[in-house]
């Protein structure tokens, strides 16, 4: 870890801490997420191992924040790099280690919750533009069915996820954390409630089985929010978050949702009827509506896939050979 | 997340021709460096260091009972390690280090289990697990954690997909025999410089010929019009495999016991093994103790003898 020189702390991601650096040969400027490792008796866990390199193997993707590198610093001793010989390591007779990983990531210096908030706020406030957020889509869109093509579910997509890179105009899929395999985060590190309002229905209601429609709400929360320039449900616990969805998209029942009513956290809602989607999202062209909505659908076998949301109608106008 | 080498994407459907595609580009990440494939044309102690950990790894099969894949990981792994690391000269234990933590590795991504102790024991190995762990963080470190490897395995069903006609009971077969080709095609020095789909398609090729020659020209003009596989490539890769399985049927023609096998084939041990463990629960037939005998003649025609671990699995059958 000598290569880096820490900058400053600019997150507190769902497992730990992020740095930004500078590797002090190259200059180039990275994102050092740390992460604990608990090594036991069998050394490196076989699930940080295979959680890794997944995200190597994801990482290839243009639309995927890139990991530059992973680093295994140990408490105990300086590195693993020098060549290892039994001499050396009998003397050191520790079986449990603290360790750390360093997960070496490019920098980006903005995310979409910036950006948004640039446009809303500051000097001078304007909406985003249409085909800026319909390039913004699309790539997100790619970026997540390469995620699905290759098994893996984000779970936890939102604004500050997608780290963008404005020269370029190029939107990166952040943050697919270690020890996603079995649970949905609830509360980061520190406490901090991790933010629901990107959150599918299905995982509010405690469904216990997710699949890739999860991510695929996520993205329609995010399609609105670039539109209307602030979020679509703001809820601020779990119970609010549904009440603000069952307004907007009325309350789901089993005629279009079947086993709704039996998921784990269902209670008895008020009755809502559902309102017309295009007035949340006054801006946005007729093809755009039907894309939102399609991934808005309440039955996560109803709603859309995310690459056959890269064929959709609203993509026509887009020069998809650039992506 | 299970790591699957024939489906290393564990992929929906929808997505099946992405994938292809991403595997394709993404071999030669999975790959020896290519210096070190000159390396091995000029260097002994490189070719025999990977002969002798080659058939340390295929040891454990019959030690440790593994799944060959985990073993054919394992093997992944040391040539990657061994061709970007510059390994001590002289010094056996790196050889016998690096084994151990290739297979560890191996049997961690493949969601195994493993019991070091018991390989060690087996082995003849006493290292301790502190610096078997630094092994494995040294070994992650030169691999750059790219642990998930593409293999030919993970071509095979494409290539078989290009077959026709398109009869299940045929192209098990055929996927079975190229399988198999691909497991020797790994002791194989001189077929290490291809690239995973180059093998795969090559033990494809090469099992149509020997199970339906009817539809073998077909079968190759479609793949060598496949736009992802150099053509160039591919027939010397062929070539060179169906001289090495020529060799084999030459040398299983002078063990006439045994079928048509390759001596390393990992796959005899196991069936030798199970077939002993069988016939064992009350005492040794003399089935069991031919089997054992065969095994032993055939180890030592690799030159590959461990009398005392033969002695041990006796005892233990007994």
């Amino acid at each position: 870890m000598e290569k880096y020189e820490k900058l400053e702390k600019v997150g507190e991601g769902t497992y730990g801490k992020v740095y930004k650096a500078k590797d002090k040969i190259s200059g180039q400027l990275v994102a050092l997420k740390k992460t604990r490792l608990e090594m036991d008796e069998e050394g490196i866990p076989p699930t940080a191992l295979r959680e890794v390199s997944l995200l190597q193997m994801l990482s290839q993707s243009l639309y995927v924040v890139r990991l530059l590198s992973v680093e295994h610093v140990d408490s105990s001793q300086k590195s693993a790099t020098n060549n290892p010989s039994p001499d050396s390591a009998s003397a050191v007779n520790t079986s449990n280690n603290k360790s750390n990983l360093y997960l070496v990531f490019e920098y980006l210096d903005t995310d979409l919750k910036k950006f948004i908030d640039s446009h809303r706020k500051g000097p001078n406030p304007r909406p985003l533009a249409p085909t800026l957020i319909q390039s913004f889509l699309y790539q997100l869109c790619k970026g997540v069915a390469h995620c699905h093509s290759h098994g893996v579910l984000h779970r936890d997509l939102k604004p500050q996820n997608l780290l963008l890179d404005k020269e370029k105009g190029i939107l990166k899929i952040a943050d697919l954390g270690l020890g996603r395999a079995f649970t949905v985060p609830l509360k980061s590190y520190t406490h901090e409630i991790v933010t629901l309002w990107y959150r599918a229905p299905e995982v509010l209601l405690g469904s216990t089985h997710y699949s890739t429609a999860v991510d695929m709400w996520s993205v329609g929360c995010i399609f609105a929010e670039m539109v209307r320039r602030q979020a679509l449900f703001p809820g601020d616990s779990e119970f609010q978050q549904l009440l603000h969805i069952f307004r907007l998209l009325g309350t789901p029942a089993e005629k279009q949702w079947p086993g709704v009513t039996s998921l784990r956290d269902w209670h008895v809602y008020p009755i809502w009827e559902p309102q017309n989607l295009a007035r949340a999202v006054p801006t946005l062209c007729p093809d755009g509506v039907d894309l939102l909505s399609s991934m808005l659908k309440y039955n996560p076998a109803d709603r859309i896939s995310a690459k056959a949301a890269m064929d959709h109608p609203y993509f026509d106008s887009l020069d998809k050979s650039q992506y | 997340m299970e790591f699957d080498l024939e489906n290393p994407f564990t992929s929906l459907e929808e997505h099946q021709s992405d994938t292809v595609l991403d595997l394709f580009a993404s071999e030669s990440d999975h790959m020896p460096s290519q210096n070190f494939i000159q390396c091995l044309k000029i260097t002994d102690f490189y070719v025999s260091f990977r002969q002798k950990a080659v058939s340390l790894i295929l040891q454990a099969q019959f030690s440790c009972n593994f799944e060959p894949f985990v073993l054919y990981l394992a093997i992944t792994y040391l040539d990657r390690f061994i061709s970007r690391q510059e390994i001590q000269q002289g010094k056996p234990w790196v050889l016998r280090l690096t084994v151990v933590s290739c297979i560890s590795l191996a049997a961690k991504v493949k969601n195994t289990n493993f019991s070091l102790s018991n390989f060690q024991r087996e082995e003849g190995l006493i290292f301790d697990a502190q610096t078997i762990h630094r092994m494995e963080l040294l070994i992650l470190d030169v691999l750059n954690w790219r642990m998930r490897s593409i293999t030919p395995f993970s071509f095979l069903c494409f290539f078989i997909s290009l077959f026709e006609p398109k009869d299940p009971p045929l192209t098990q077969a055929l996927k079975n025999r190229a399988t198999d080709i691909v497991f020797r095609a790994h002791n194989e020095i001189k077929l290490l410089e291809f690239k995973p789909s180059v093998i795969a398609a090559s033990a494809v090729l090469l099992s149509s010929h020997e199970l339906f020659p009817l539809q073998f020209a077909s079968f190759k003009t479609s793949i060598l019009s496949c736009e992802h596989v150099n053509q160039e490539n591919l027939l010397k890769c062929f070539d060179r495999m169906q001289e090495m399985v020529e060799m084999e049927g030459y040398e299983s023609m002078l063990d006439t016991l045994w079928s048509s096998r390759t001596p390393l084939s990992v796959l005899d041990y196991q069936c030798t093994k199970s077939e002993s463990e069988k016939t064992t629960s009350s005492s040794i037939t003399t089935d069991a103790v031919t089997a054992e005998k065969r095994e032993i003649k055939r180890r030592k025609m690799n030159g590959f003898c461990c009398e005392s671990k033969f002695q041990l699995s006796r005892i233990q059958h007994c």
